[in-house]
């Protein structure tokens, strides 16, 4: 498994790909960051993610969308499903490694806790606490979209899947509210007050799995169909 | 160390290949034949256990392929058709790579991957991405990441498609001095090429195994013994004639004439004799100047066409 993560880690790194999703994000958080600290003239660094969650709502594809597609349509995938490594174990390392590029991308926002902190007081553990959340979030919507890379050949058909639905469980909330816990995005919201809120963090852990083990399903159920 | 049993391979209705069944010894090179769309591609996808049979068992080295995949996926070096790679890695890495998802011991990794690199010729290249490298390249480095794991059996589908006649001969001694070591399985729609390296051919057609035999015996089944063609300068055209003289001779054809005004001829005995001494005597008594005599020689392409046909019709 470690070979997956180290391979995936240097492939989006040699890409463009990792530069993209981290280049992408930090220049629209910049940008939020900039609108609310001046603004409002706040030192809050929780708020922010609020805005972050939803550029991570639109850029997540980036990461996810190749993961299994791509192998599956250069034929790369022979290489590893003839290989005596467990699909669970491909299907994890790919995960864990789209997790690790979100990872870096979150240490990489401790600078503007830095630059707040210059001025003001911010607050650590709340800060924590809103990484923690986002992480949750990222992993759940990193979930989905390998889950959707593992449906299709075509990238672009998987990433529109994964940006399609995410919209889907945004809005879902304004129809009914029988859907307000359907919405990934929502279950992020309490985090940034700086609540670790269990069924929030059992839900998102809760989906991260269960779509790695479709992803898994699928794969495996694909041996006798393909 | 392969033994595959009453293998069926359905796509809904459609049937890939169907209860195929052979077995296949510690050493040997076998090659697969048969036209497109025969069933080669999928036949090797289920010994590499990448696709399952609908039915039927194979058993990899005492391994069945659906209940101990991990350990018979570990006797297998497999290089898939079209030589699929991770083109943004070097070589060097992507070899590392299939050394670490075949489970290499981590001890003699490095020593292990210095070998296989020296000896697919790599050695030049191995700092470039894959990306960048020639069709014959990819093919080698693709073999490469076969041959990681020291693994007991190769697969390799189509192994000399896309390269230049000097690439060919290369990997084809590459192969052959593979196959001293390893129980070899290739695939080929090129004849001459499995019965220069394969001491077994095993021909497919339409998702059926039409014969499995040695190349020689193939040849040999095939083989019209008793035909000779010959080539005379003949202006009176007494070669019609000689069907009276030789009472062997059971038919006498025209094939071409040439410009220079000699013709060949095919002439078919009865039974099975040689005819080549009569002929040249006779023709000799009758003026008739043999420019050119041979017998008949078939080759696995006429095997194989004859037994495809046969199969079709």
């Amino acid at each position: 498994m470690w070979a997956v993560i180290k391979k995936e880690i240097k492939s989006y790194f040699y890409s463009p790909i990792g530069y993209v999703f981290i280049g992408l994000f930090l220049l629209m958080f910049s940008i939020f960051f900039y609108t609310d600290v001046f603004n409002y003239q706040s030192t809050n660094f929780e708020y922010i993610f609020y805005s972050g969650a939803t550029i991570l709502t639109f850029i997540t594809p980036i990461l996810t969308m190749r993961t299994i597609a791509e192998e599956r349509k250069t034929g790369t995938e022979q290489l590893i499903l003839t290989s005596p490594l467990n699909i669970t174990k491909v299907v994890i390392g790919k995960f864990i490694a789209a997790t690790l590029i979100v990872i870096i991308t979150e240490a990489c926002t401790f600078l503007y806790f830095a630059i707040l902190s210059f001025f003001g007081t911010p607050h650590i553990t709340t800060a924590l606490v809103t990484l923690l959340g986002f992480l949750l979030l990222a992993m759940s919507y990193i979930s989905f979209g390998i889950l959707a890379s593992s449906l299709t050949e075509n990238q672009i058909i998987a990433g529109v899947i994964t940006i399609g639905f995410f919209i889907l469980t945004w809005f879902l909330p304004q129809f009914s509210n029988i859907f307000t816990n359907f919405s990934l995005i929502n279950l992020f919201s309490k985090f940034p007050t700086g609540q670790i809120d269990i069924a929030d963090t059992v839900t998102f852990i809760t989906f991260t799995i269960a779509c790695l083990l479709l992803t898994v399903i699928f794969m495996q159920r694909r041996k006798s169909v393909r | 160390m392969i033994e595959v049993k009453h293998v069926t391979k359905k796509y809904g209705k459609a049937v890939a290949v169907e209860d195929i069944s052979f077995s296949i010894k510690e050493g040997e090179i076998v090659g697969l034949l048969g036209p497109n769309g025969a069933g080669k591609s999928t036949t090797m996808n289920m010994l590499t256990g990448f696709i399952e049979q609908t039915e039927g068992d194979i058993i990899i080295d005492g391994y069945d392929m659906l209940k101990k995949p991990k350990k018979a996926k570990k006797e297998i070096g497999y290089m898939p058709e079209g030589v699929p790679l991770y083109t943004d890695l070097t070589v060097r890495e992507f070899v590392q790579y299939m050394a670490e998802i075949k489970q290499v011991d981590k001890k003699t990794r490095k020593e292990k991957i210095n070998q296989i690199i020296e000896k697919t010729g790599l050695k030049e290249v191995e700092k470039k991405l894959i990306k960048n490298l020639s069709r014959g390249y990819k093919q080698r480095v693709s073999m490469a990441g076969a041959l990681v794991g020291t693994p007991k059996i190769l697969i390799l589908d189509e192994p000399t498609v896309g390269l230049d006649p000097k690439q060919i001969t290369e990997i084809r001694s590459l192969i052959k001095e593979l196959g001293k070591t390893h129980t070899v399985i290739l695939s080929s729609h090129i004849l001459s090429e499995v019965s220069q390296i394969c001491n077994k051919v095993i021909i497919i057609n339409k998702g059926k195994i039409v014969a499995i035999d040695t190349p020689e015996n193939l040849e040999n089944k095939v083989s019209n013994n008793n035909c000779v063609y010959v080539t005379v300068e003949d202006p009176e055209n007494k070669v019609n004639n000689m069907k009276d003289k030789i009472k062997d001779i059971k038919k006498l054809e025209l094939i071409t004439e040439n410009e220079d005004g000699t013709k060949q001829y095919m002439i078919e005995a009865q039974g099975d004799i040689d005819l080549r001494k009569n002929i040249f005597s006779e023709f000799a008594k009758e003026n008739i100047t043999i420019f050119e005599l041979k017998k008949a020689d078939s080759t696995l392409e006429d095997a194989f066409m004859k037994l495809i046909e046969g199969g079709n019709k």
